[in-house]
């Protein structure tokens, strides 16, 4: 009963190519989500399990696309090393932030908010190597892996999916080490844990490291999939935002919500928002949130599990 | 009799009216535009542009009717990118594309890879067209920005140009072209680039005042950075002769957006304001435009009219030989060759218009002449003048 929701986005996620195979631009939506997805993955991984709200994932992502596509067009990596390397270098880049540790609640949020900045001037700056603000394209799109053409957009959609689920699959495993008791009970109370003897800095910093890793991955993948980046579009705040959006949206303290939650609110805004108000459709969005979370303040699959938590009491009852 | 013969004439009328429908052949379009962020004000422009122009071409003939779907992109390359994935689903014949190289290049590179004809009139970075992309084309380049300005340096003589550039592809390719090429002509030129997200420009404006002591300054930048440049100039007012800009900076609505900063500003343009039109096409674009958005035509609504007018004539032409199914739309746009408001417009094997030249424009208390070059001029340059 508890694994129910994941197999049933499992199910979905193998139908969506079936049913929507042949329309790019329903593919091309899909793809998009999952590229959220993955960043709110990241985000809610920190947020959850470190018990730190970041409004500079925009700087992962900037980083981990600029990366693995420098690595693949000048250096000649082939792209699947570069998109690990694009990860690794994101994850290489939030070491500079481990000062921000030290800080935490609104503060920890502003400091990361500022790195991103600084690493977006750092981009737009260093022309020699990332083009600067004219952008930087010609980069090799994704490969054909045993026949399947991996830049197509099922070919990318179907990527996604496996390492979405991969990255869910890490962020599980951590929830369920020891590590992550350990972190849980220090969203609780750091002092507490300190007091036992956990190293809350340490593990902290290991999950910004993990959340960078997983940031940085998605943007070198969508780096392959546009085949374009320039600094305002690489670290766009709304690689930072929407991310926040969608794990609120389904659910931050939940594994599958933030995916859930990206996808949905991807395809409601670009599908229905944008359909029913071309110019200005994320005042929809903002509704939906707003009312999302005076109804249910967990998001969409915290409200699920306390209706199935309730269900289970009655039933026992 | 009569009463039978009327109906007679009666039934007659309407089966020739429903034949003739019956024969218009309906070919939808698809167009991203930046409607909402940063390049709105280019982006609405090209879009009425574009809307006259399928009125106009509706009306000229009845055989085809050219239908667009417009999506706004938000001056975002990605939402660009899914916004011709869409137009191309929903079988759009050809694509329009938007305003600006940074989002016009993946959006065409998408079209490009759906088999899409893409044409632009907002594009000007030299990369576009050494991609090898055969369905792209584009009625505007680089070049003819450059030639304007250089006509109306050769024709002022200044002592030095400081060019302020923002690091952006576009507007650094017109900078860096003048640059190299005013030199080469003995002039004095200092290049400021300056990062987009920049909006203090007080800090440049003083090089150019205290070092540069140029007589010129030239603006190679958008809209916003036009206005945070000349705001920041006349605080500190250089000792300049003229401030000159590139494009959508000569246009009506410049001046009535910023009275107070566009006096006496000198940018690229085809039109002087109030309009004076030479040619039919010209006339009729001005006339249409006026009913339907109740304003003079302007330099970004004229590029989309011809960019659209060039790609409805070529799908009709395809749809006449009855090929457009089958592809035959790009070799009909190779064949365009055609007068229009902006100059004969063809292309070459790389889809760009070889033909394409600018004049100069100056705000004239609400009026745009055209200043240079003197063959075009519609009034006198005024020289030295400047916005304060």
């Amino acid at each position: 009963m508890r694994s129910l929701p994941a197999l049933l986005i499992l199910a979905v996620a193998i139908a969506v190519p079936i049913a929507f195979g042949g329309n790019s631009y329903v593919m091309g939506l899909m793809v998009s989500a999952l590229i959220v997805a993955g960043v709110a993955l990241a985000w809610a991984l920190l947020g959850n399990l470190g018990g730190m709200v970041s409004f500079g994932h925009a700087a992962f992502f900037g980083v981990g696309a600029y990366t693995s596509a420098i690595l693949s067009a000048k250096f000649g990596l082939p792209v699947p090393l570069a998109l690990l390397a694009g990860a690794c270098g994101a994850a290489l880049c939030s070491i500079v932030m481990l000062p921000a540790l030290r800080l935490s609640g609104p503060y920890f949020a502003l400091a990361i908010l500022a790195y991103a900045h600084i690493f977006k001037i750092l981009a737009t700056e260093a022309t020699s190597i990332t083009g600067g603000s004219a952008g930087f394209q010609r980069f090799p799109p994704l490969p054909t892996v045993l026949g399947l053409d991996l830049s197509s957009r099922v070919g990318s959609y179907g990527l996604l999916v496996v390492l979405v689920a991969l990255c869910a699959a890490i962020y599980l495993a951590v929830k369920r080490s020891h590590v992550g008791t350990a972190l849980r009970a220090m969203a609780e109370s750091e002092d507490a844990t300190r007091v036992v003897g956990v190293n809350a800095t340490l593990l902290k910093a290991w999950m910004l490291l993990l959340s960078a890793f997983i940031t940085g991955l998605f943007g070198a993948m969508n780096a392959h999939i546009i085949n374009f980046l320039e600094p305002d579009y690489a670290f766009s705040a709304s690689w930072s935002i929407l991310p926040i959006i969608a794990a609120i949206f389904g659910g931050y303290r939940t594994i599958l919500g933030p995916v859930a939650g990206a996808v949905l609110i991807y395809l409601f805004d670009q599908i229905i928002a944008k359909e029913l108000l071309p110019v200005g459709h994320e005042i929809l969005l903002g509704v939906l949130l707003a009312g999302m979370i005076l109804i249910a303040p967990n998001g969409l699959f915290g409200m699920f599990q306390r209706k199935a938590t309730k269900g289970a009491a009655h039933a026992a009852a | 009799m009569i009463r039978r013969n009327c109906l007679a004439t009666a039934c007659l009328a309407a089966t020739l009216a429903f034949a003739a429908s019956a024969r218009a052949e309906d070919i939808t379009i698809g167009a991203h535009m930046p409607l909402t962020g940063s390049l709105a004000r280019s982006g609405q422009a090209f879009n009425e542009g574009m809307q006259v122009a399928l009125r106009v071409f509706n009306e000229s003939q009845s055989k085809h009717r050219i239908k667009v779907t417009v999506i706004d992109d938000e001056s975002q390359p990605a939402k660009a990118v899914t916004a011709v994935e869409k137009l191309s689903s929903d079988g759009a014949a050809a694509i329009i594309g938007g305003y600006g190289s940074n989002i016009v290049g993946p959006a065409s590179d998408t079209s490009n890879r759906l088999g899409k004809v893409y044409i632009t009139g907002g594009a000007v970075s030299d990369e576009l067209v050494q991609r090898g992309n055969k369905n792209f084309f584009r009625i505007n380049n680089n070049a003819g920005y450059q030639r304007g300005v250089e006509g109306l340096i050769e024709e002022v003589k200044p002592n030095g140009v400081s060019i302020i550039a923002s690091t952006k592809e576009a507007p650094m390719l017109l900078a860096k072209g003048l640059e190299e090429s005013l030199a080469k002509k003995g002039y004095k030129v200092t290049l400021h680039p300056f990062d987009p997200a920049i909006t203090d420009f007080k800090p440049i404006i003083n090089k150019v005042k205290l070092q540069d002591k140029s007589e010129i300054i030239f603006m190679s930048a958008y809209e916003n950075d036009y206005v945070g440049i000349i705001r920041a100039a006349k605080v500190l007012k250089p000792p300049v002769k003229a401030i000159v800009g590139a494009w959508s900076l000569a246009t009506p609505k410049m001046y009535s957006d910023f009275p107070d900063l566009m006096q006496n500003v000198i940018g690229t343009t085809f039109l002087p304001f109030p309009v004076e039109v030479k040619d039919e096409e010209g006339r009729k674009f001005a006339a249409v435009y006026k009913e339907m958005f109740g304003k003079e035509i302007e330099y970004a609504s004229t590029l989309a009219f011809v960019e659209t007018m060039v790609l409805s004539e070529a799908l009709a032409r395809s749809a006449d030989a009855g090929t457009l199914k089958s592809g035959g739309l790009l070799a009909e746009m190779k064949t365009t060759n055609r007068p229009s408001p902006l100059g004969r417009i063809t292309f070459n094997e790389v889809g760009d218009n070889p033909n394409f030249a600018l004049s100069m424009g100056q705000h004239r208390d609400g009026k745009i002449p055209l200043v240079s070059p003197a063959e075009f001029a519609t009034g006198k340059l005024a020289y030295p003048a400047v916005p304060w």
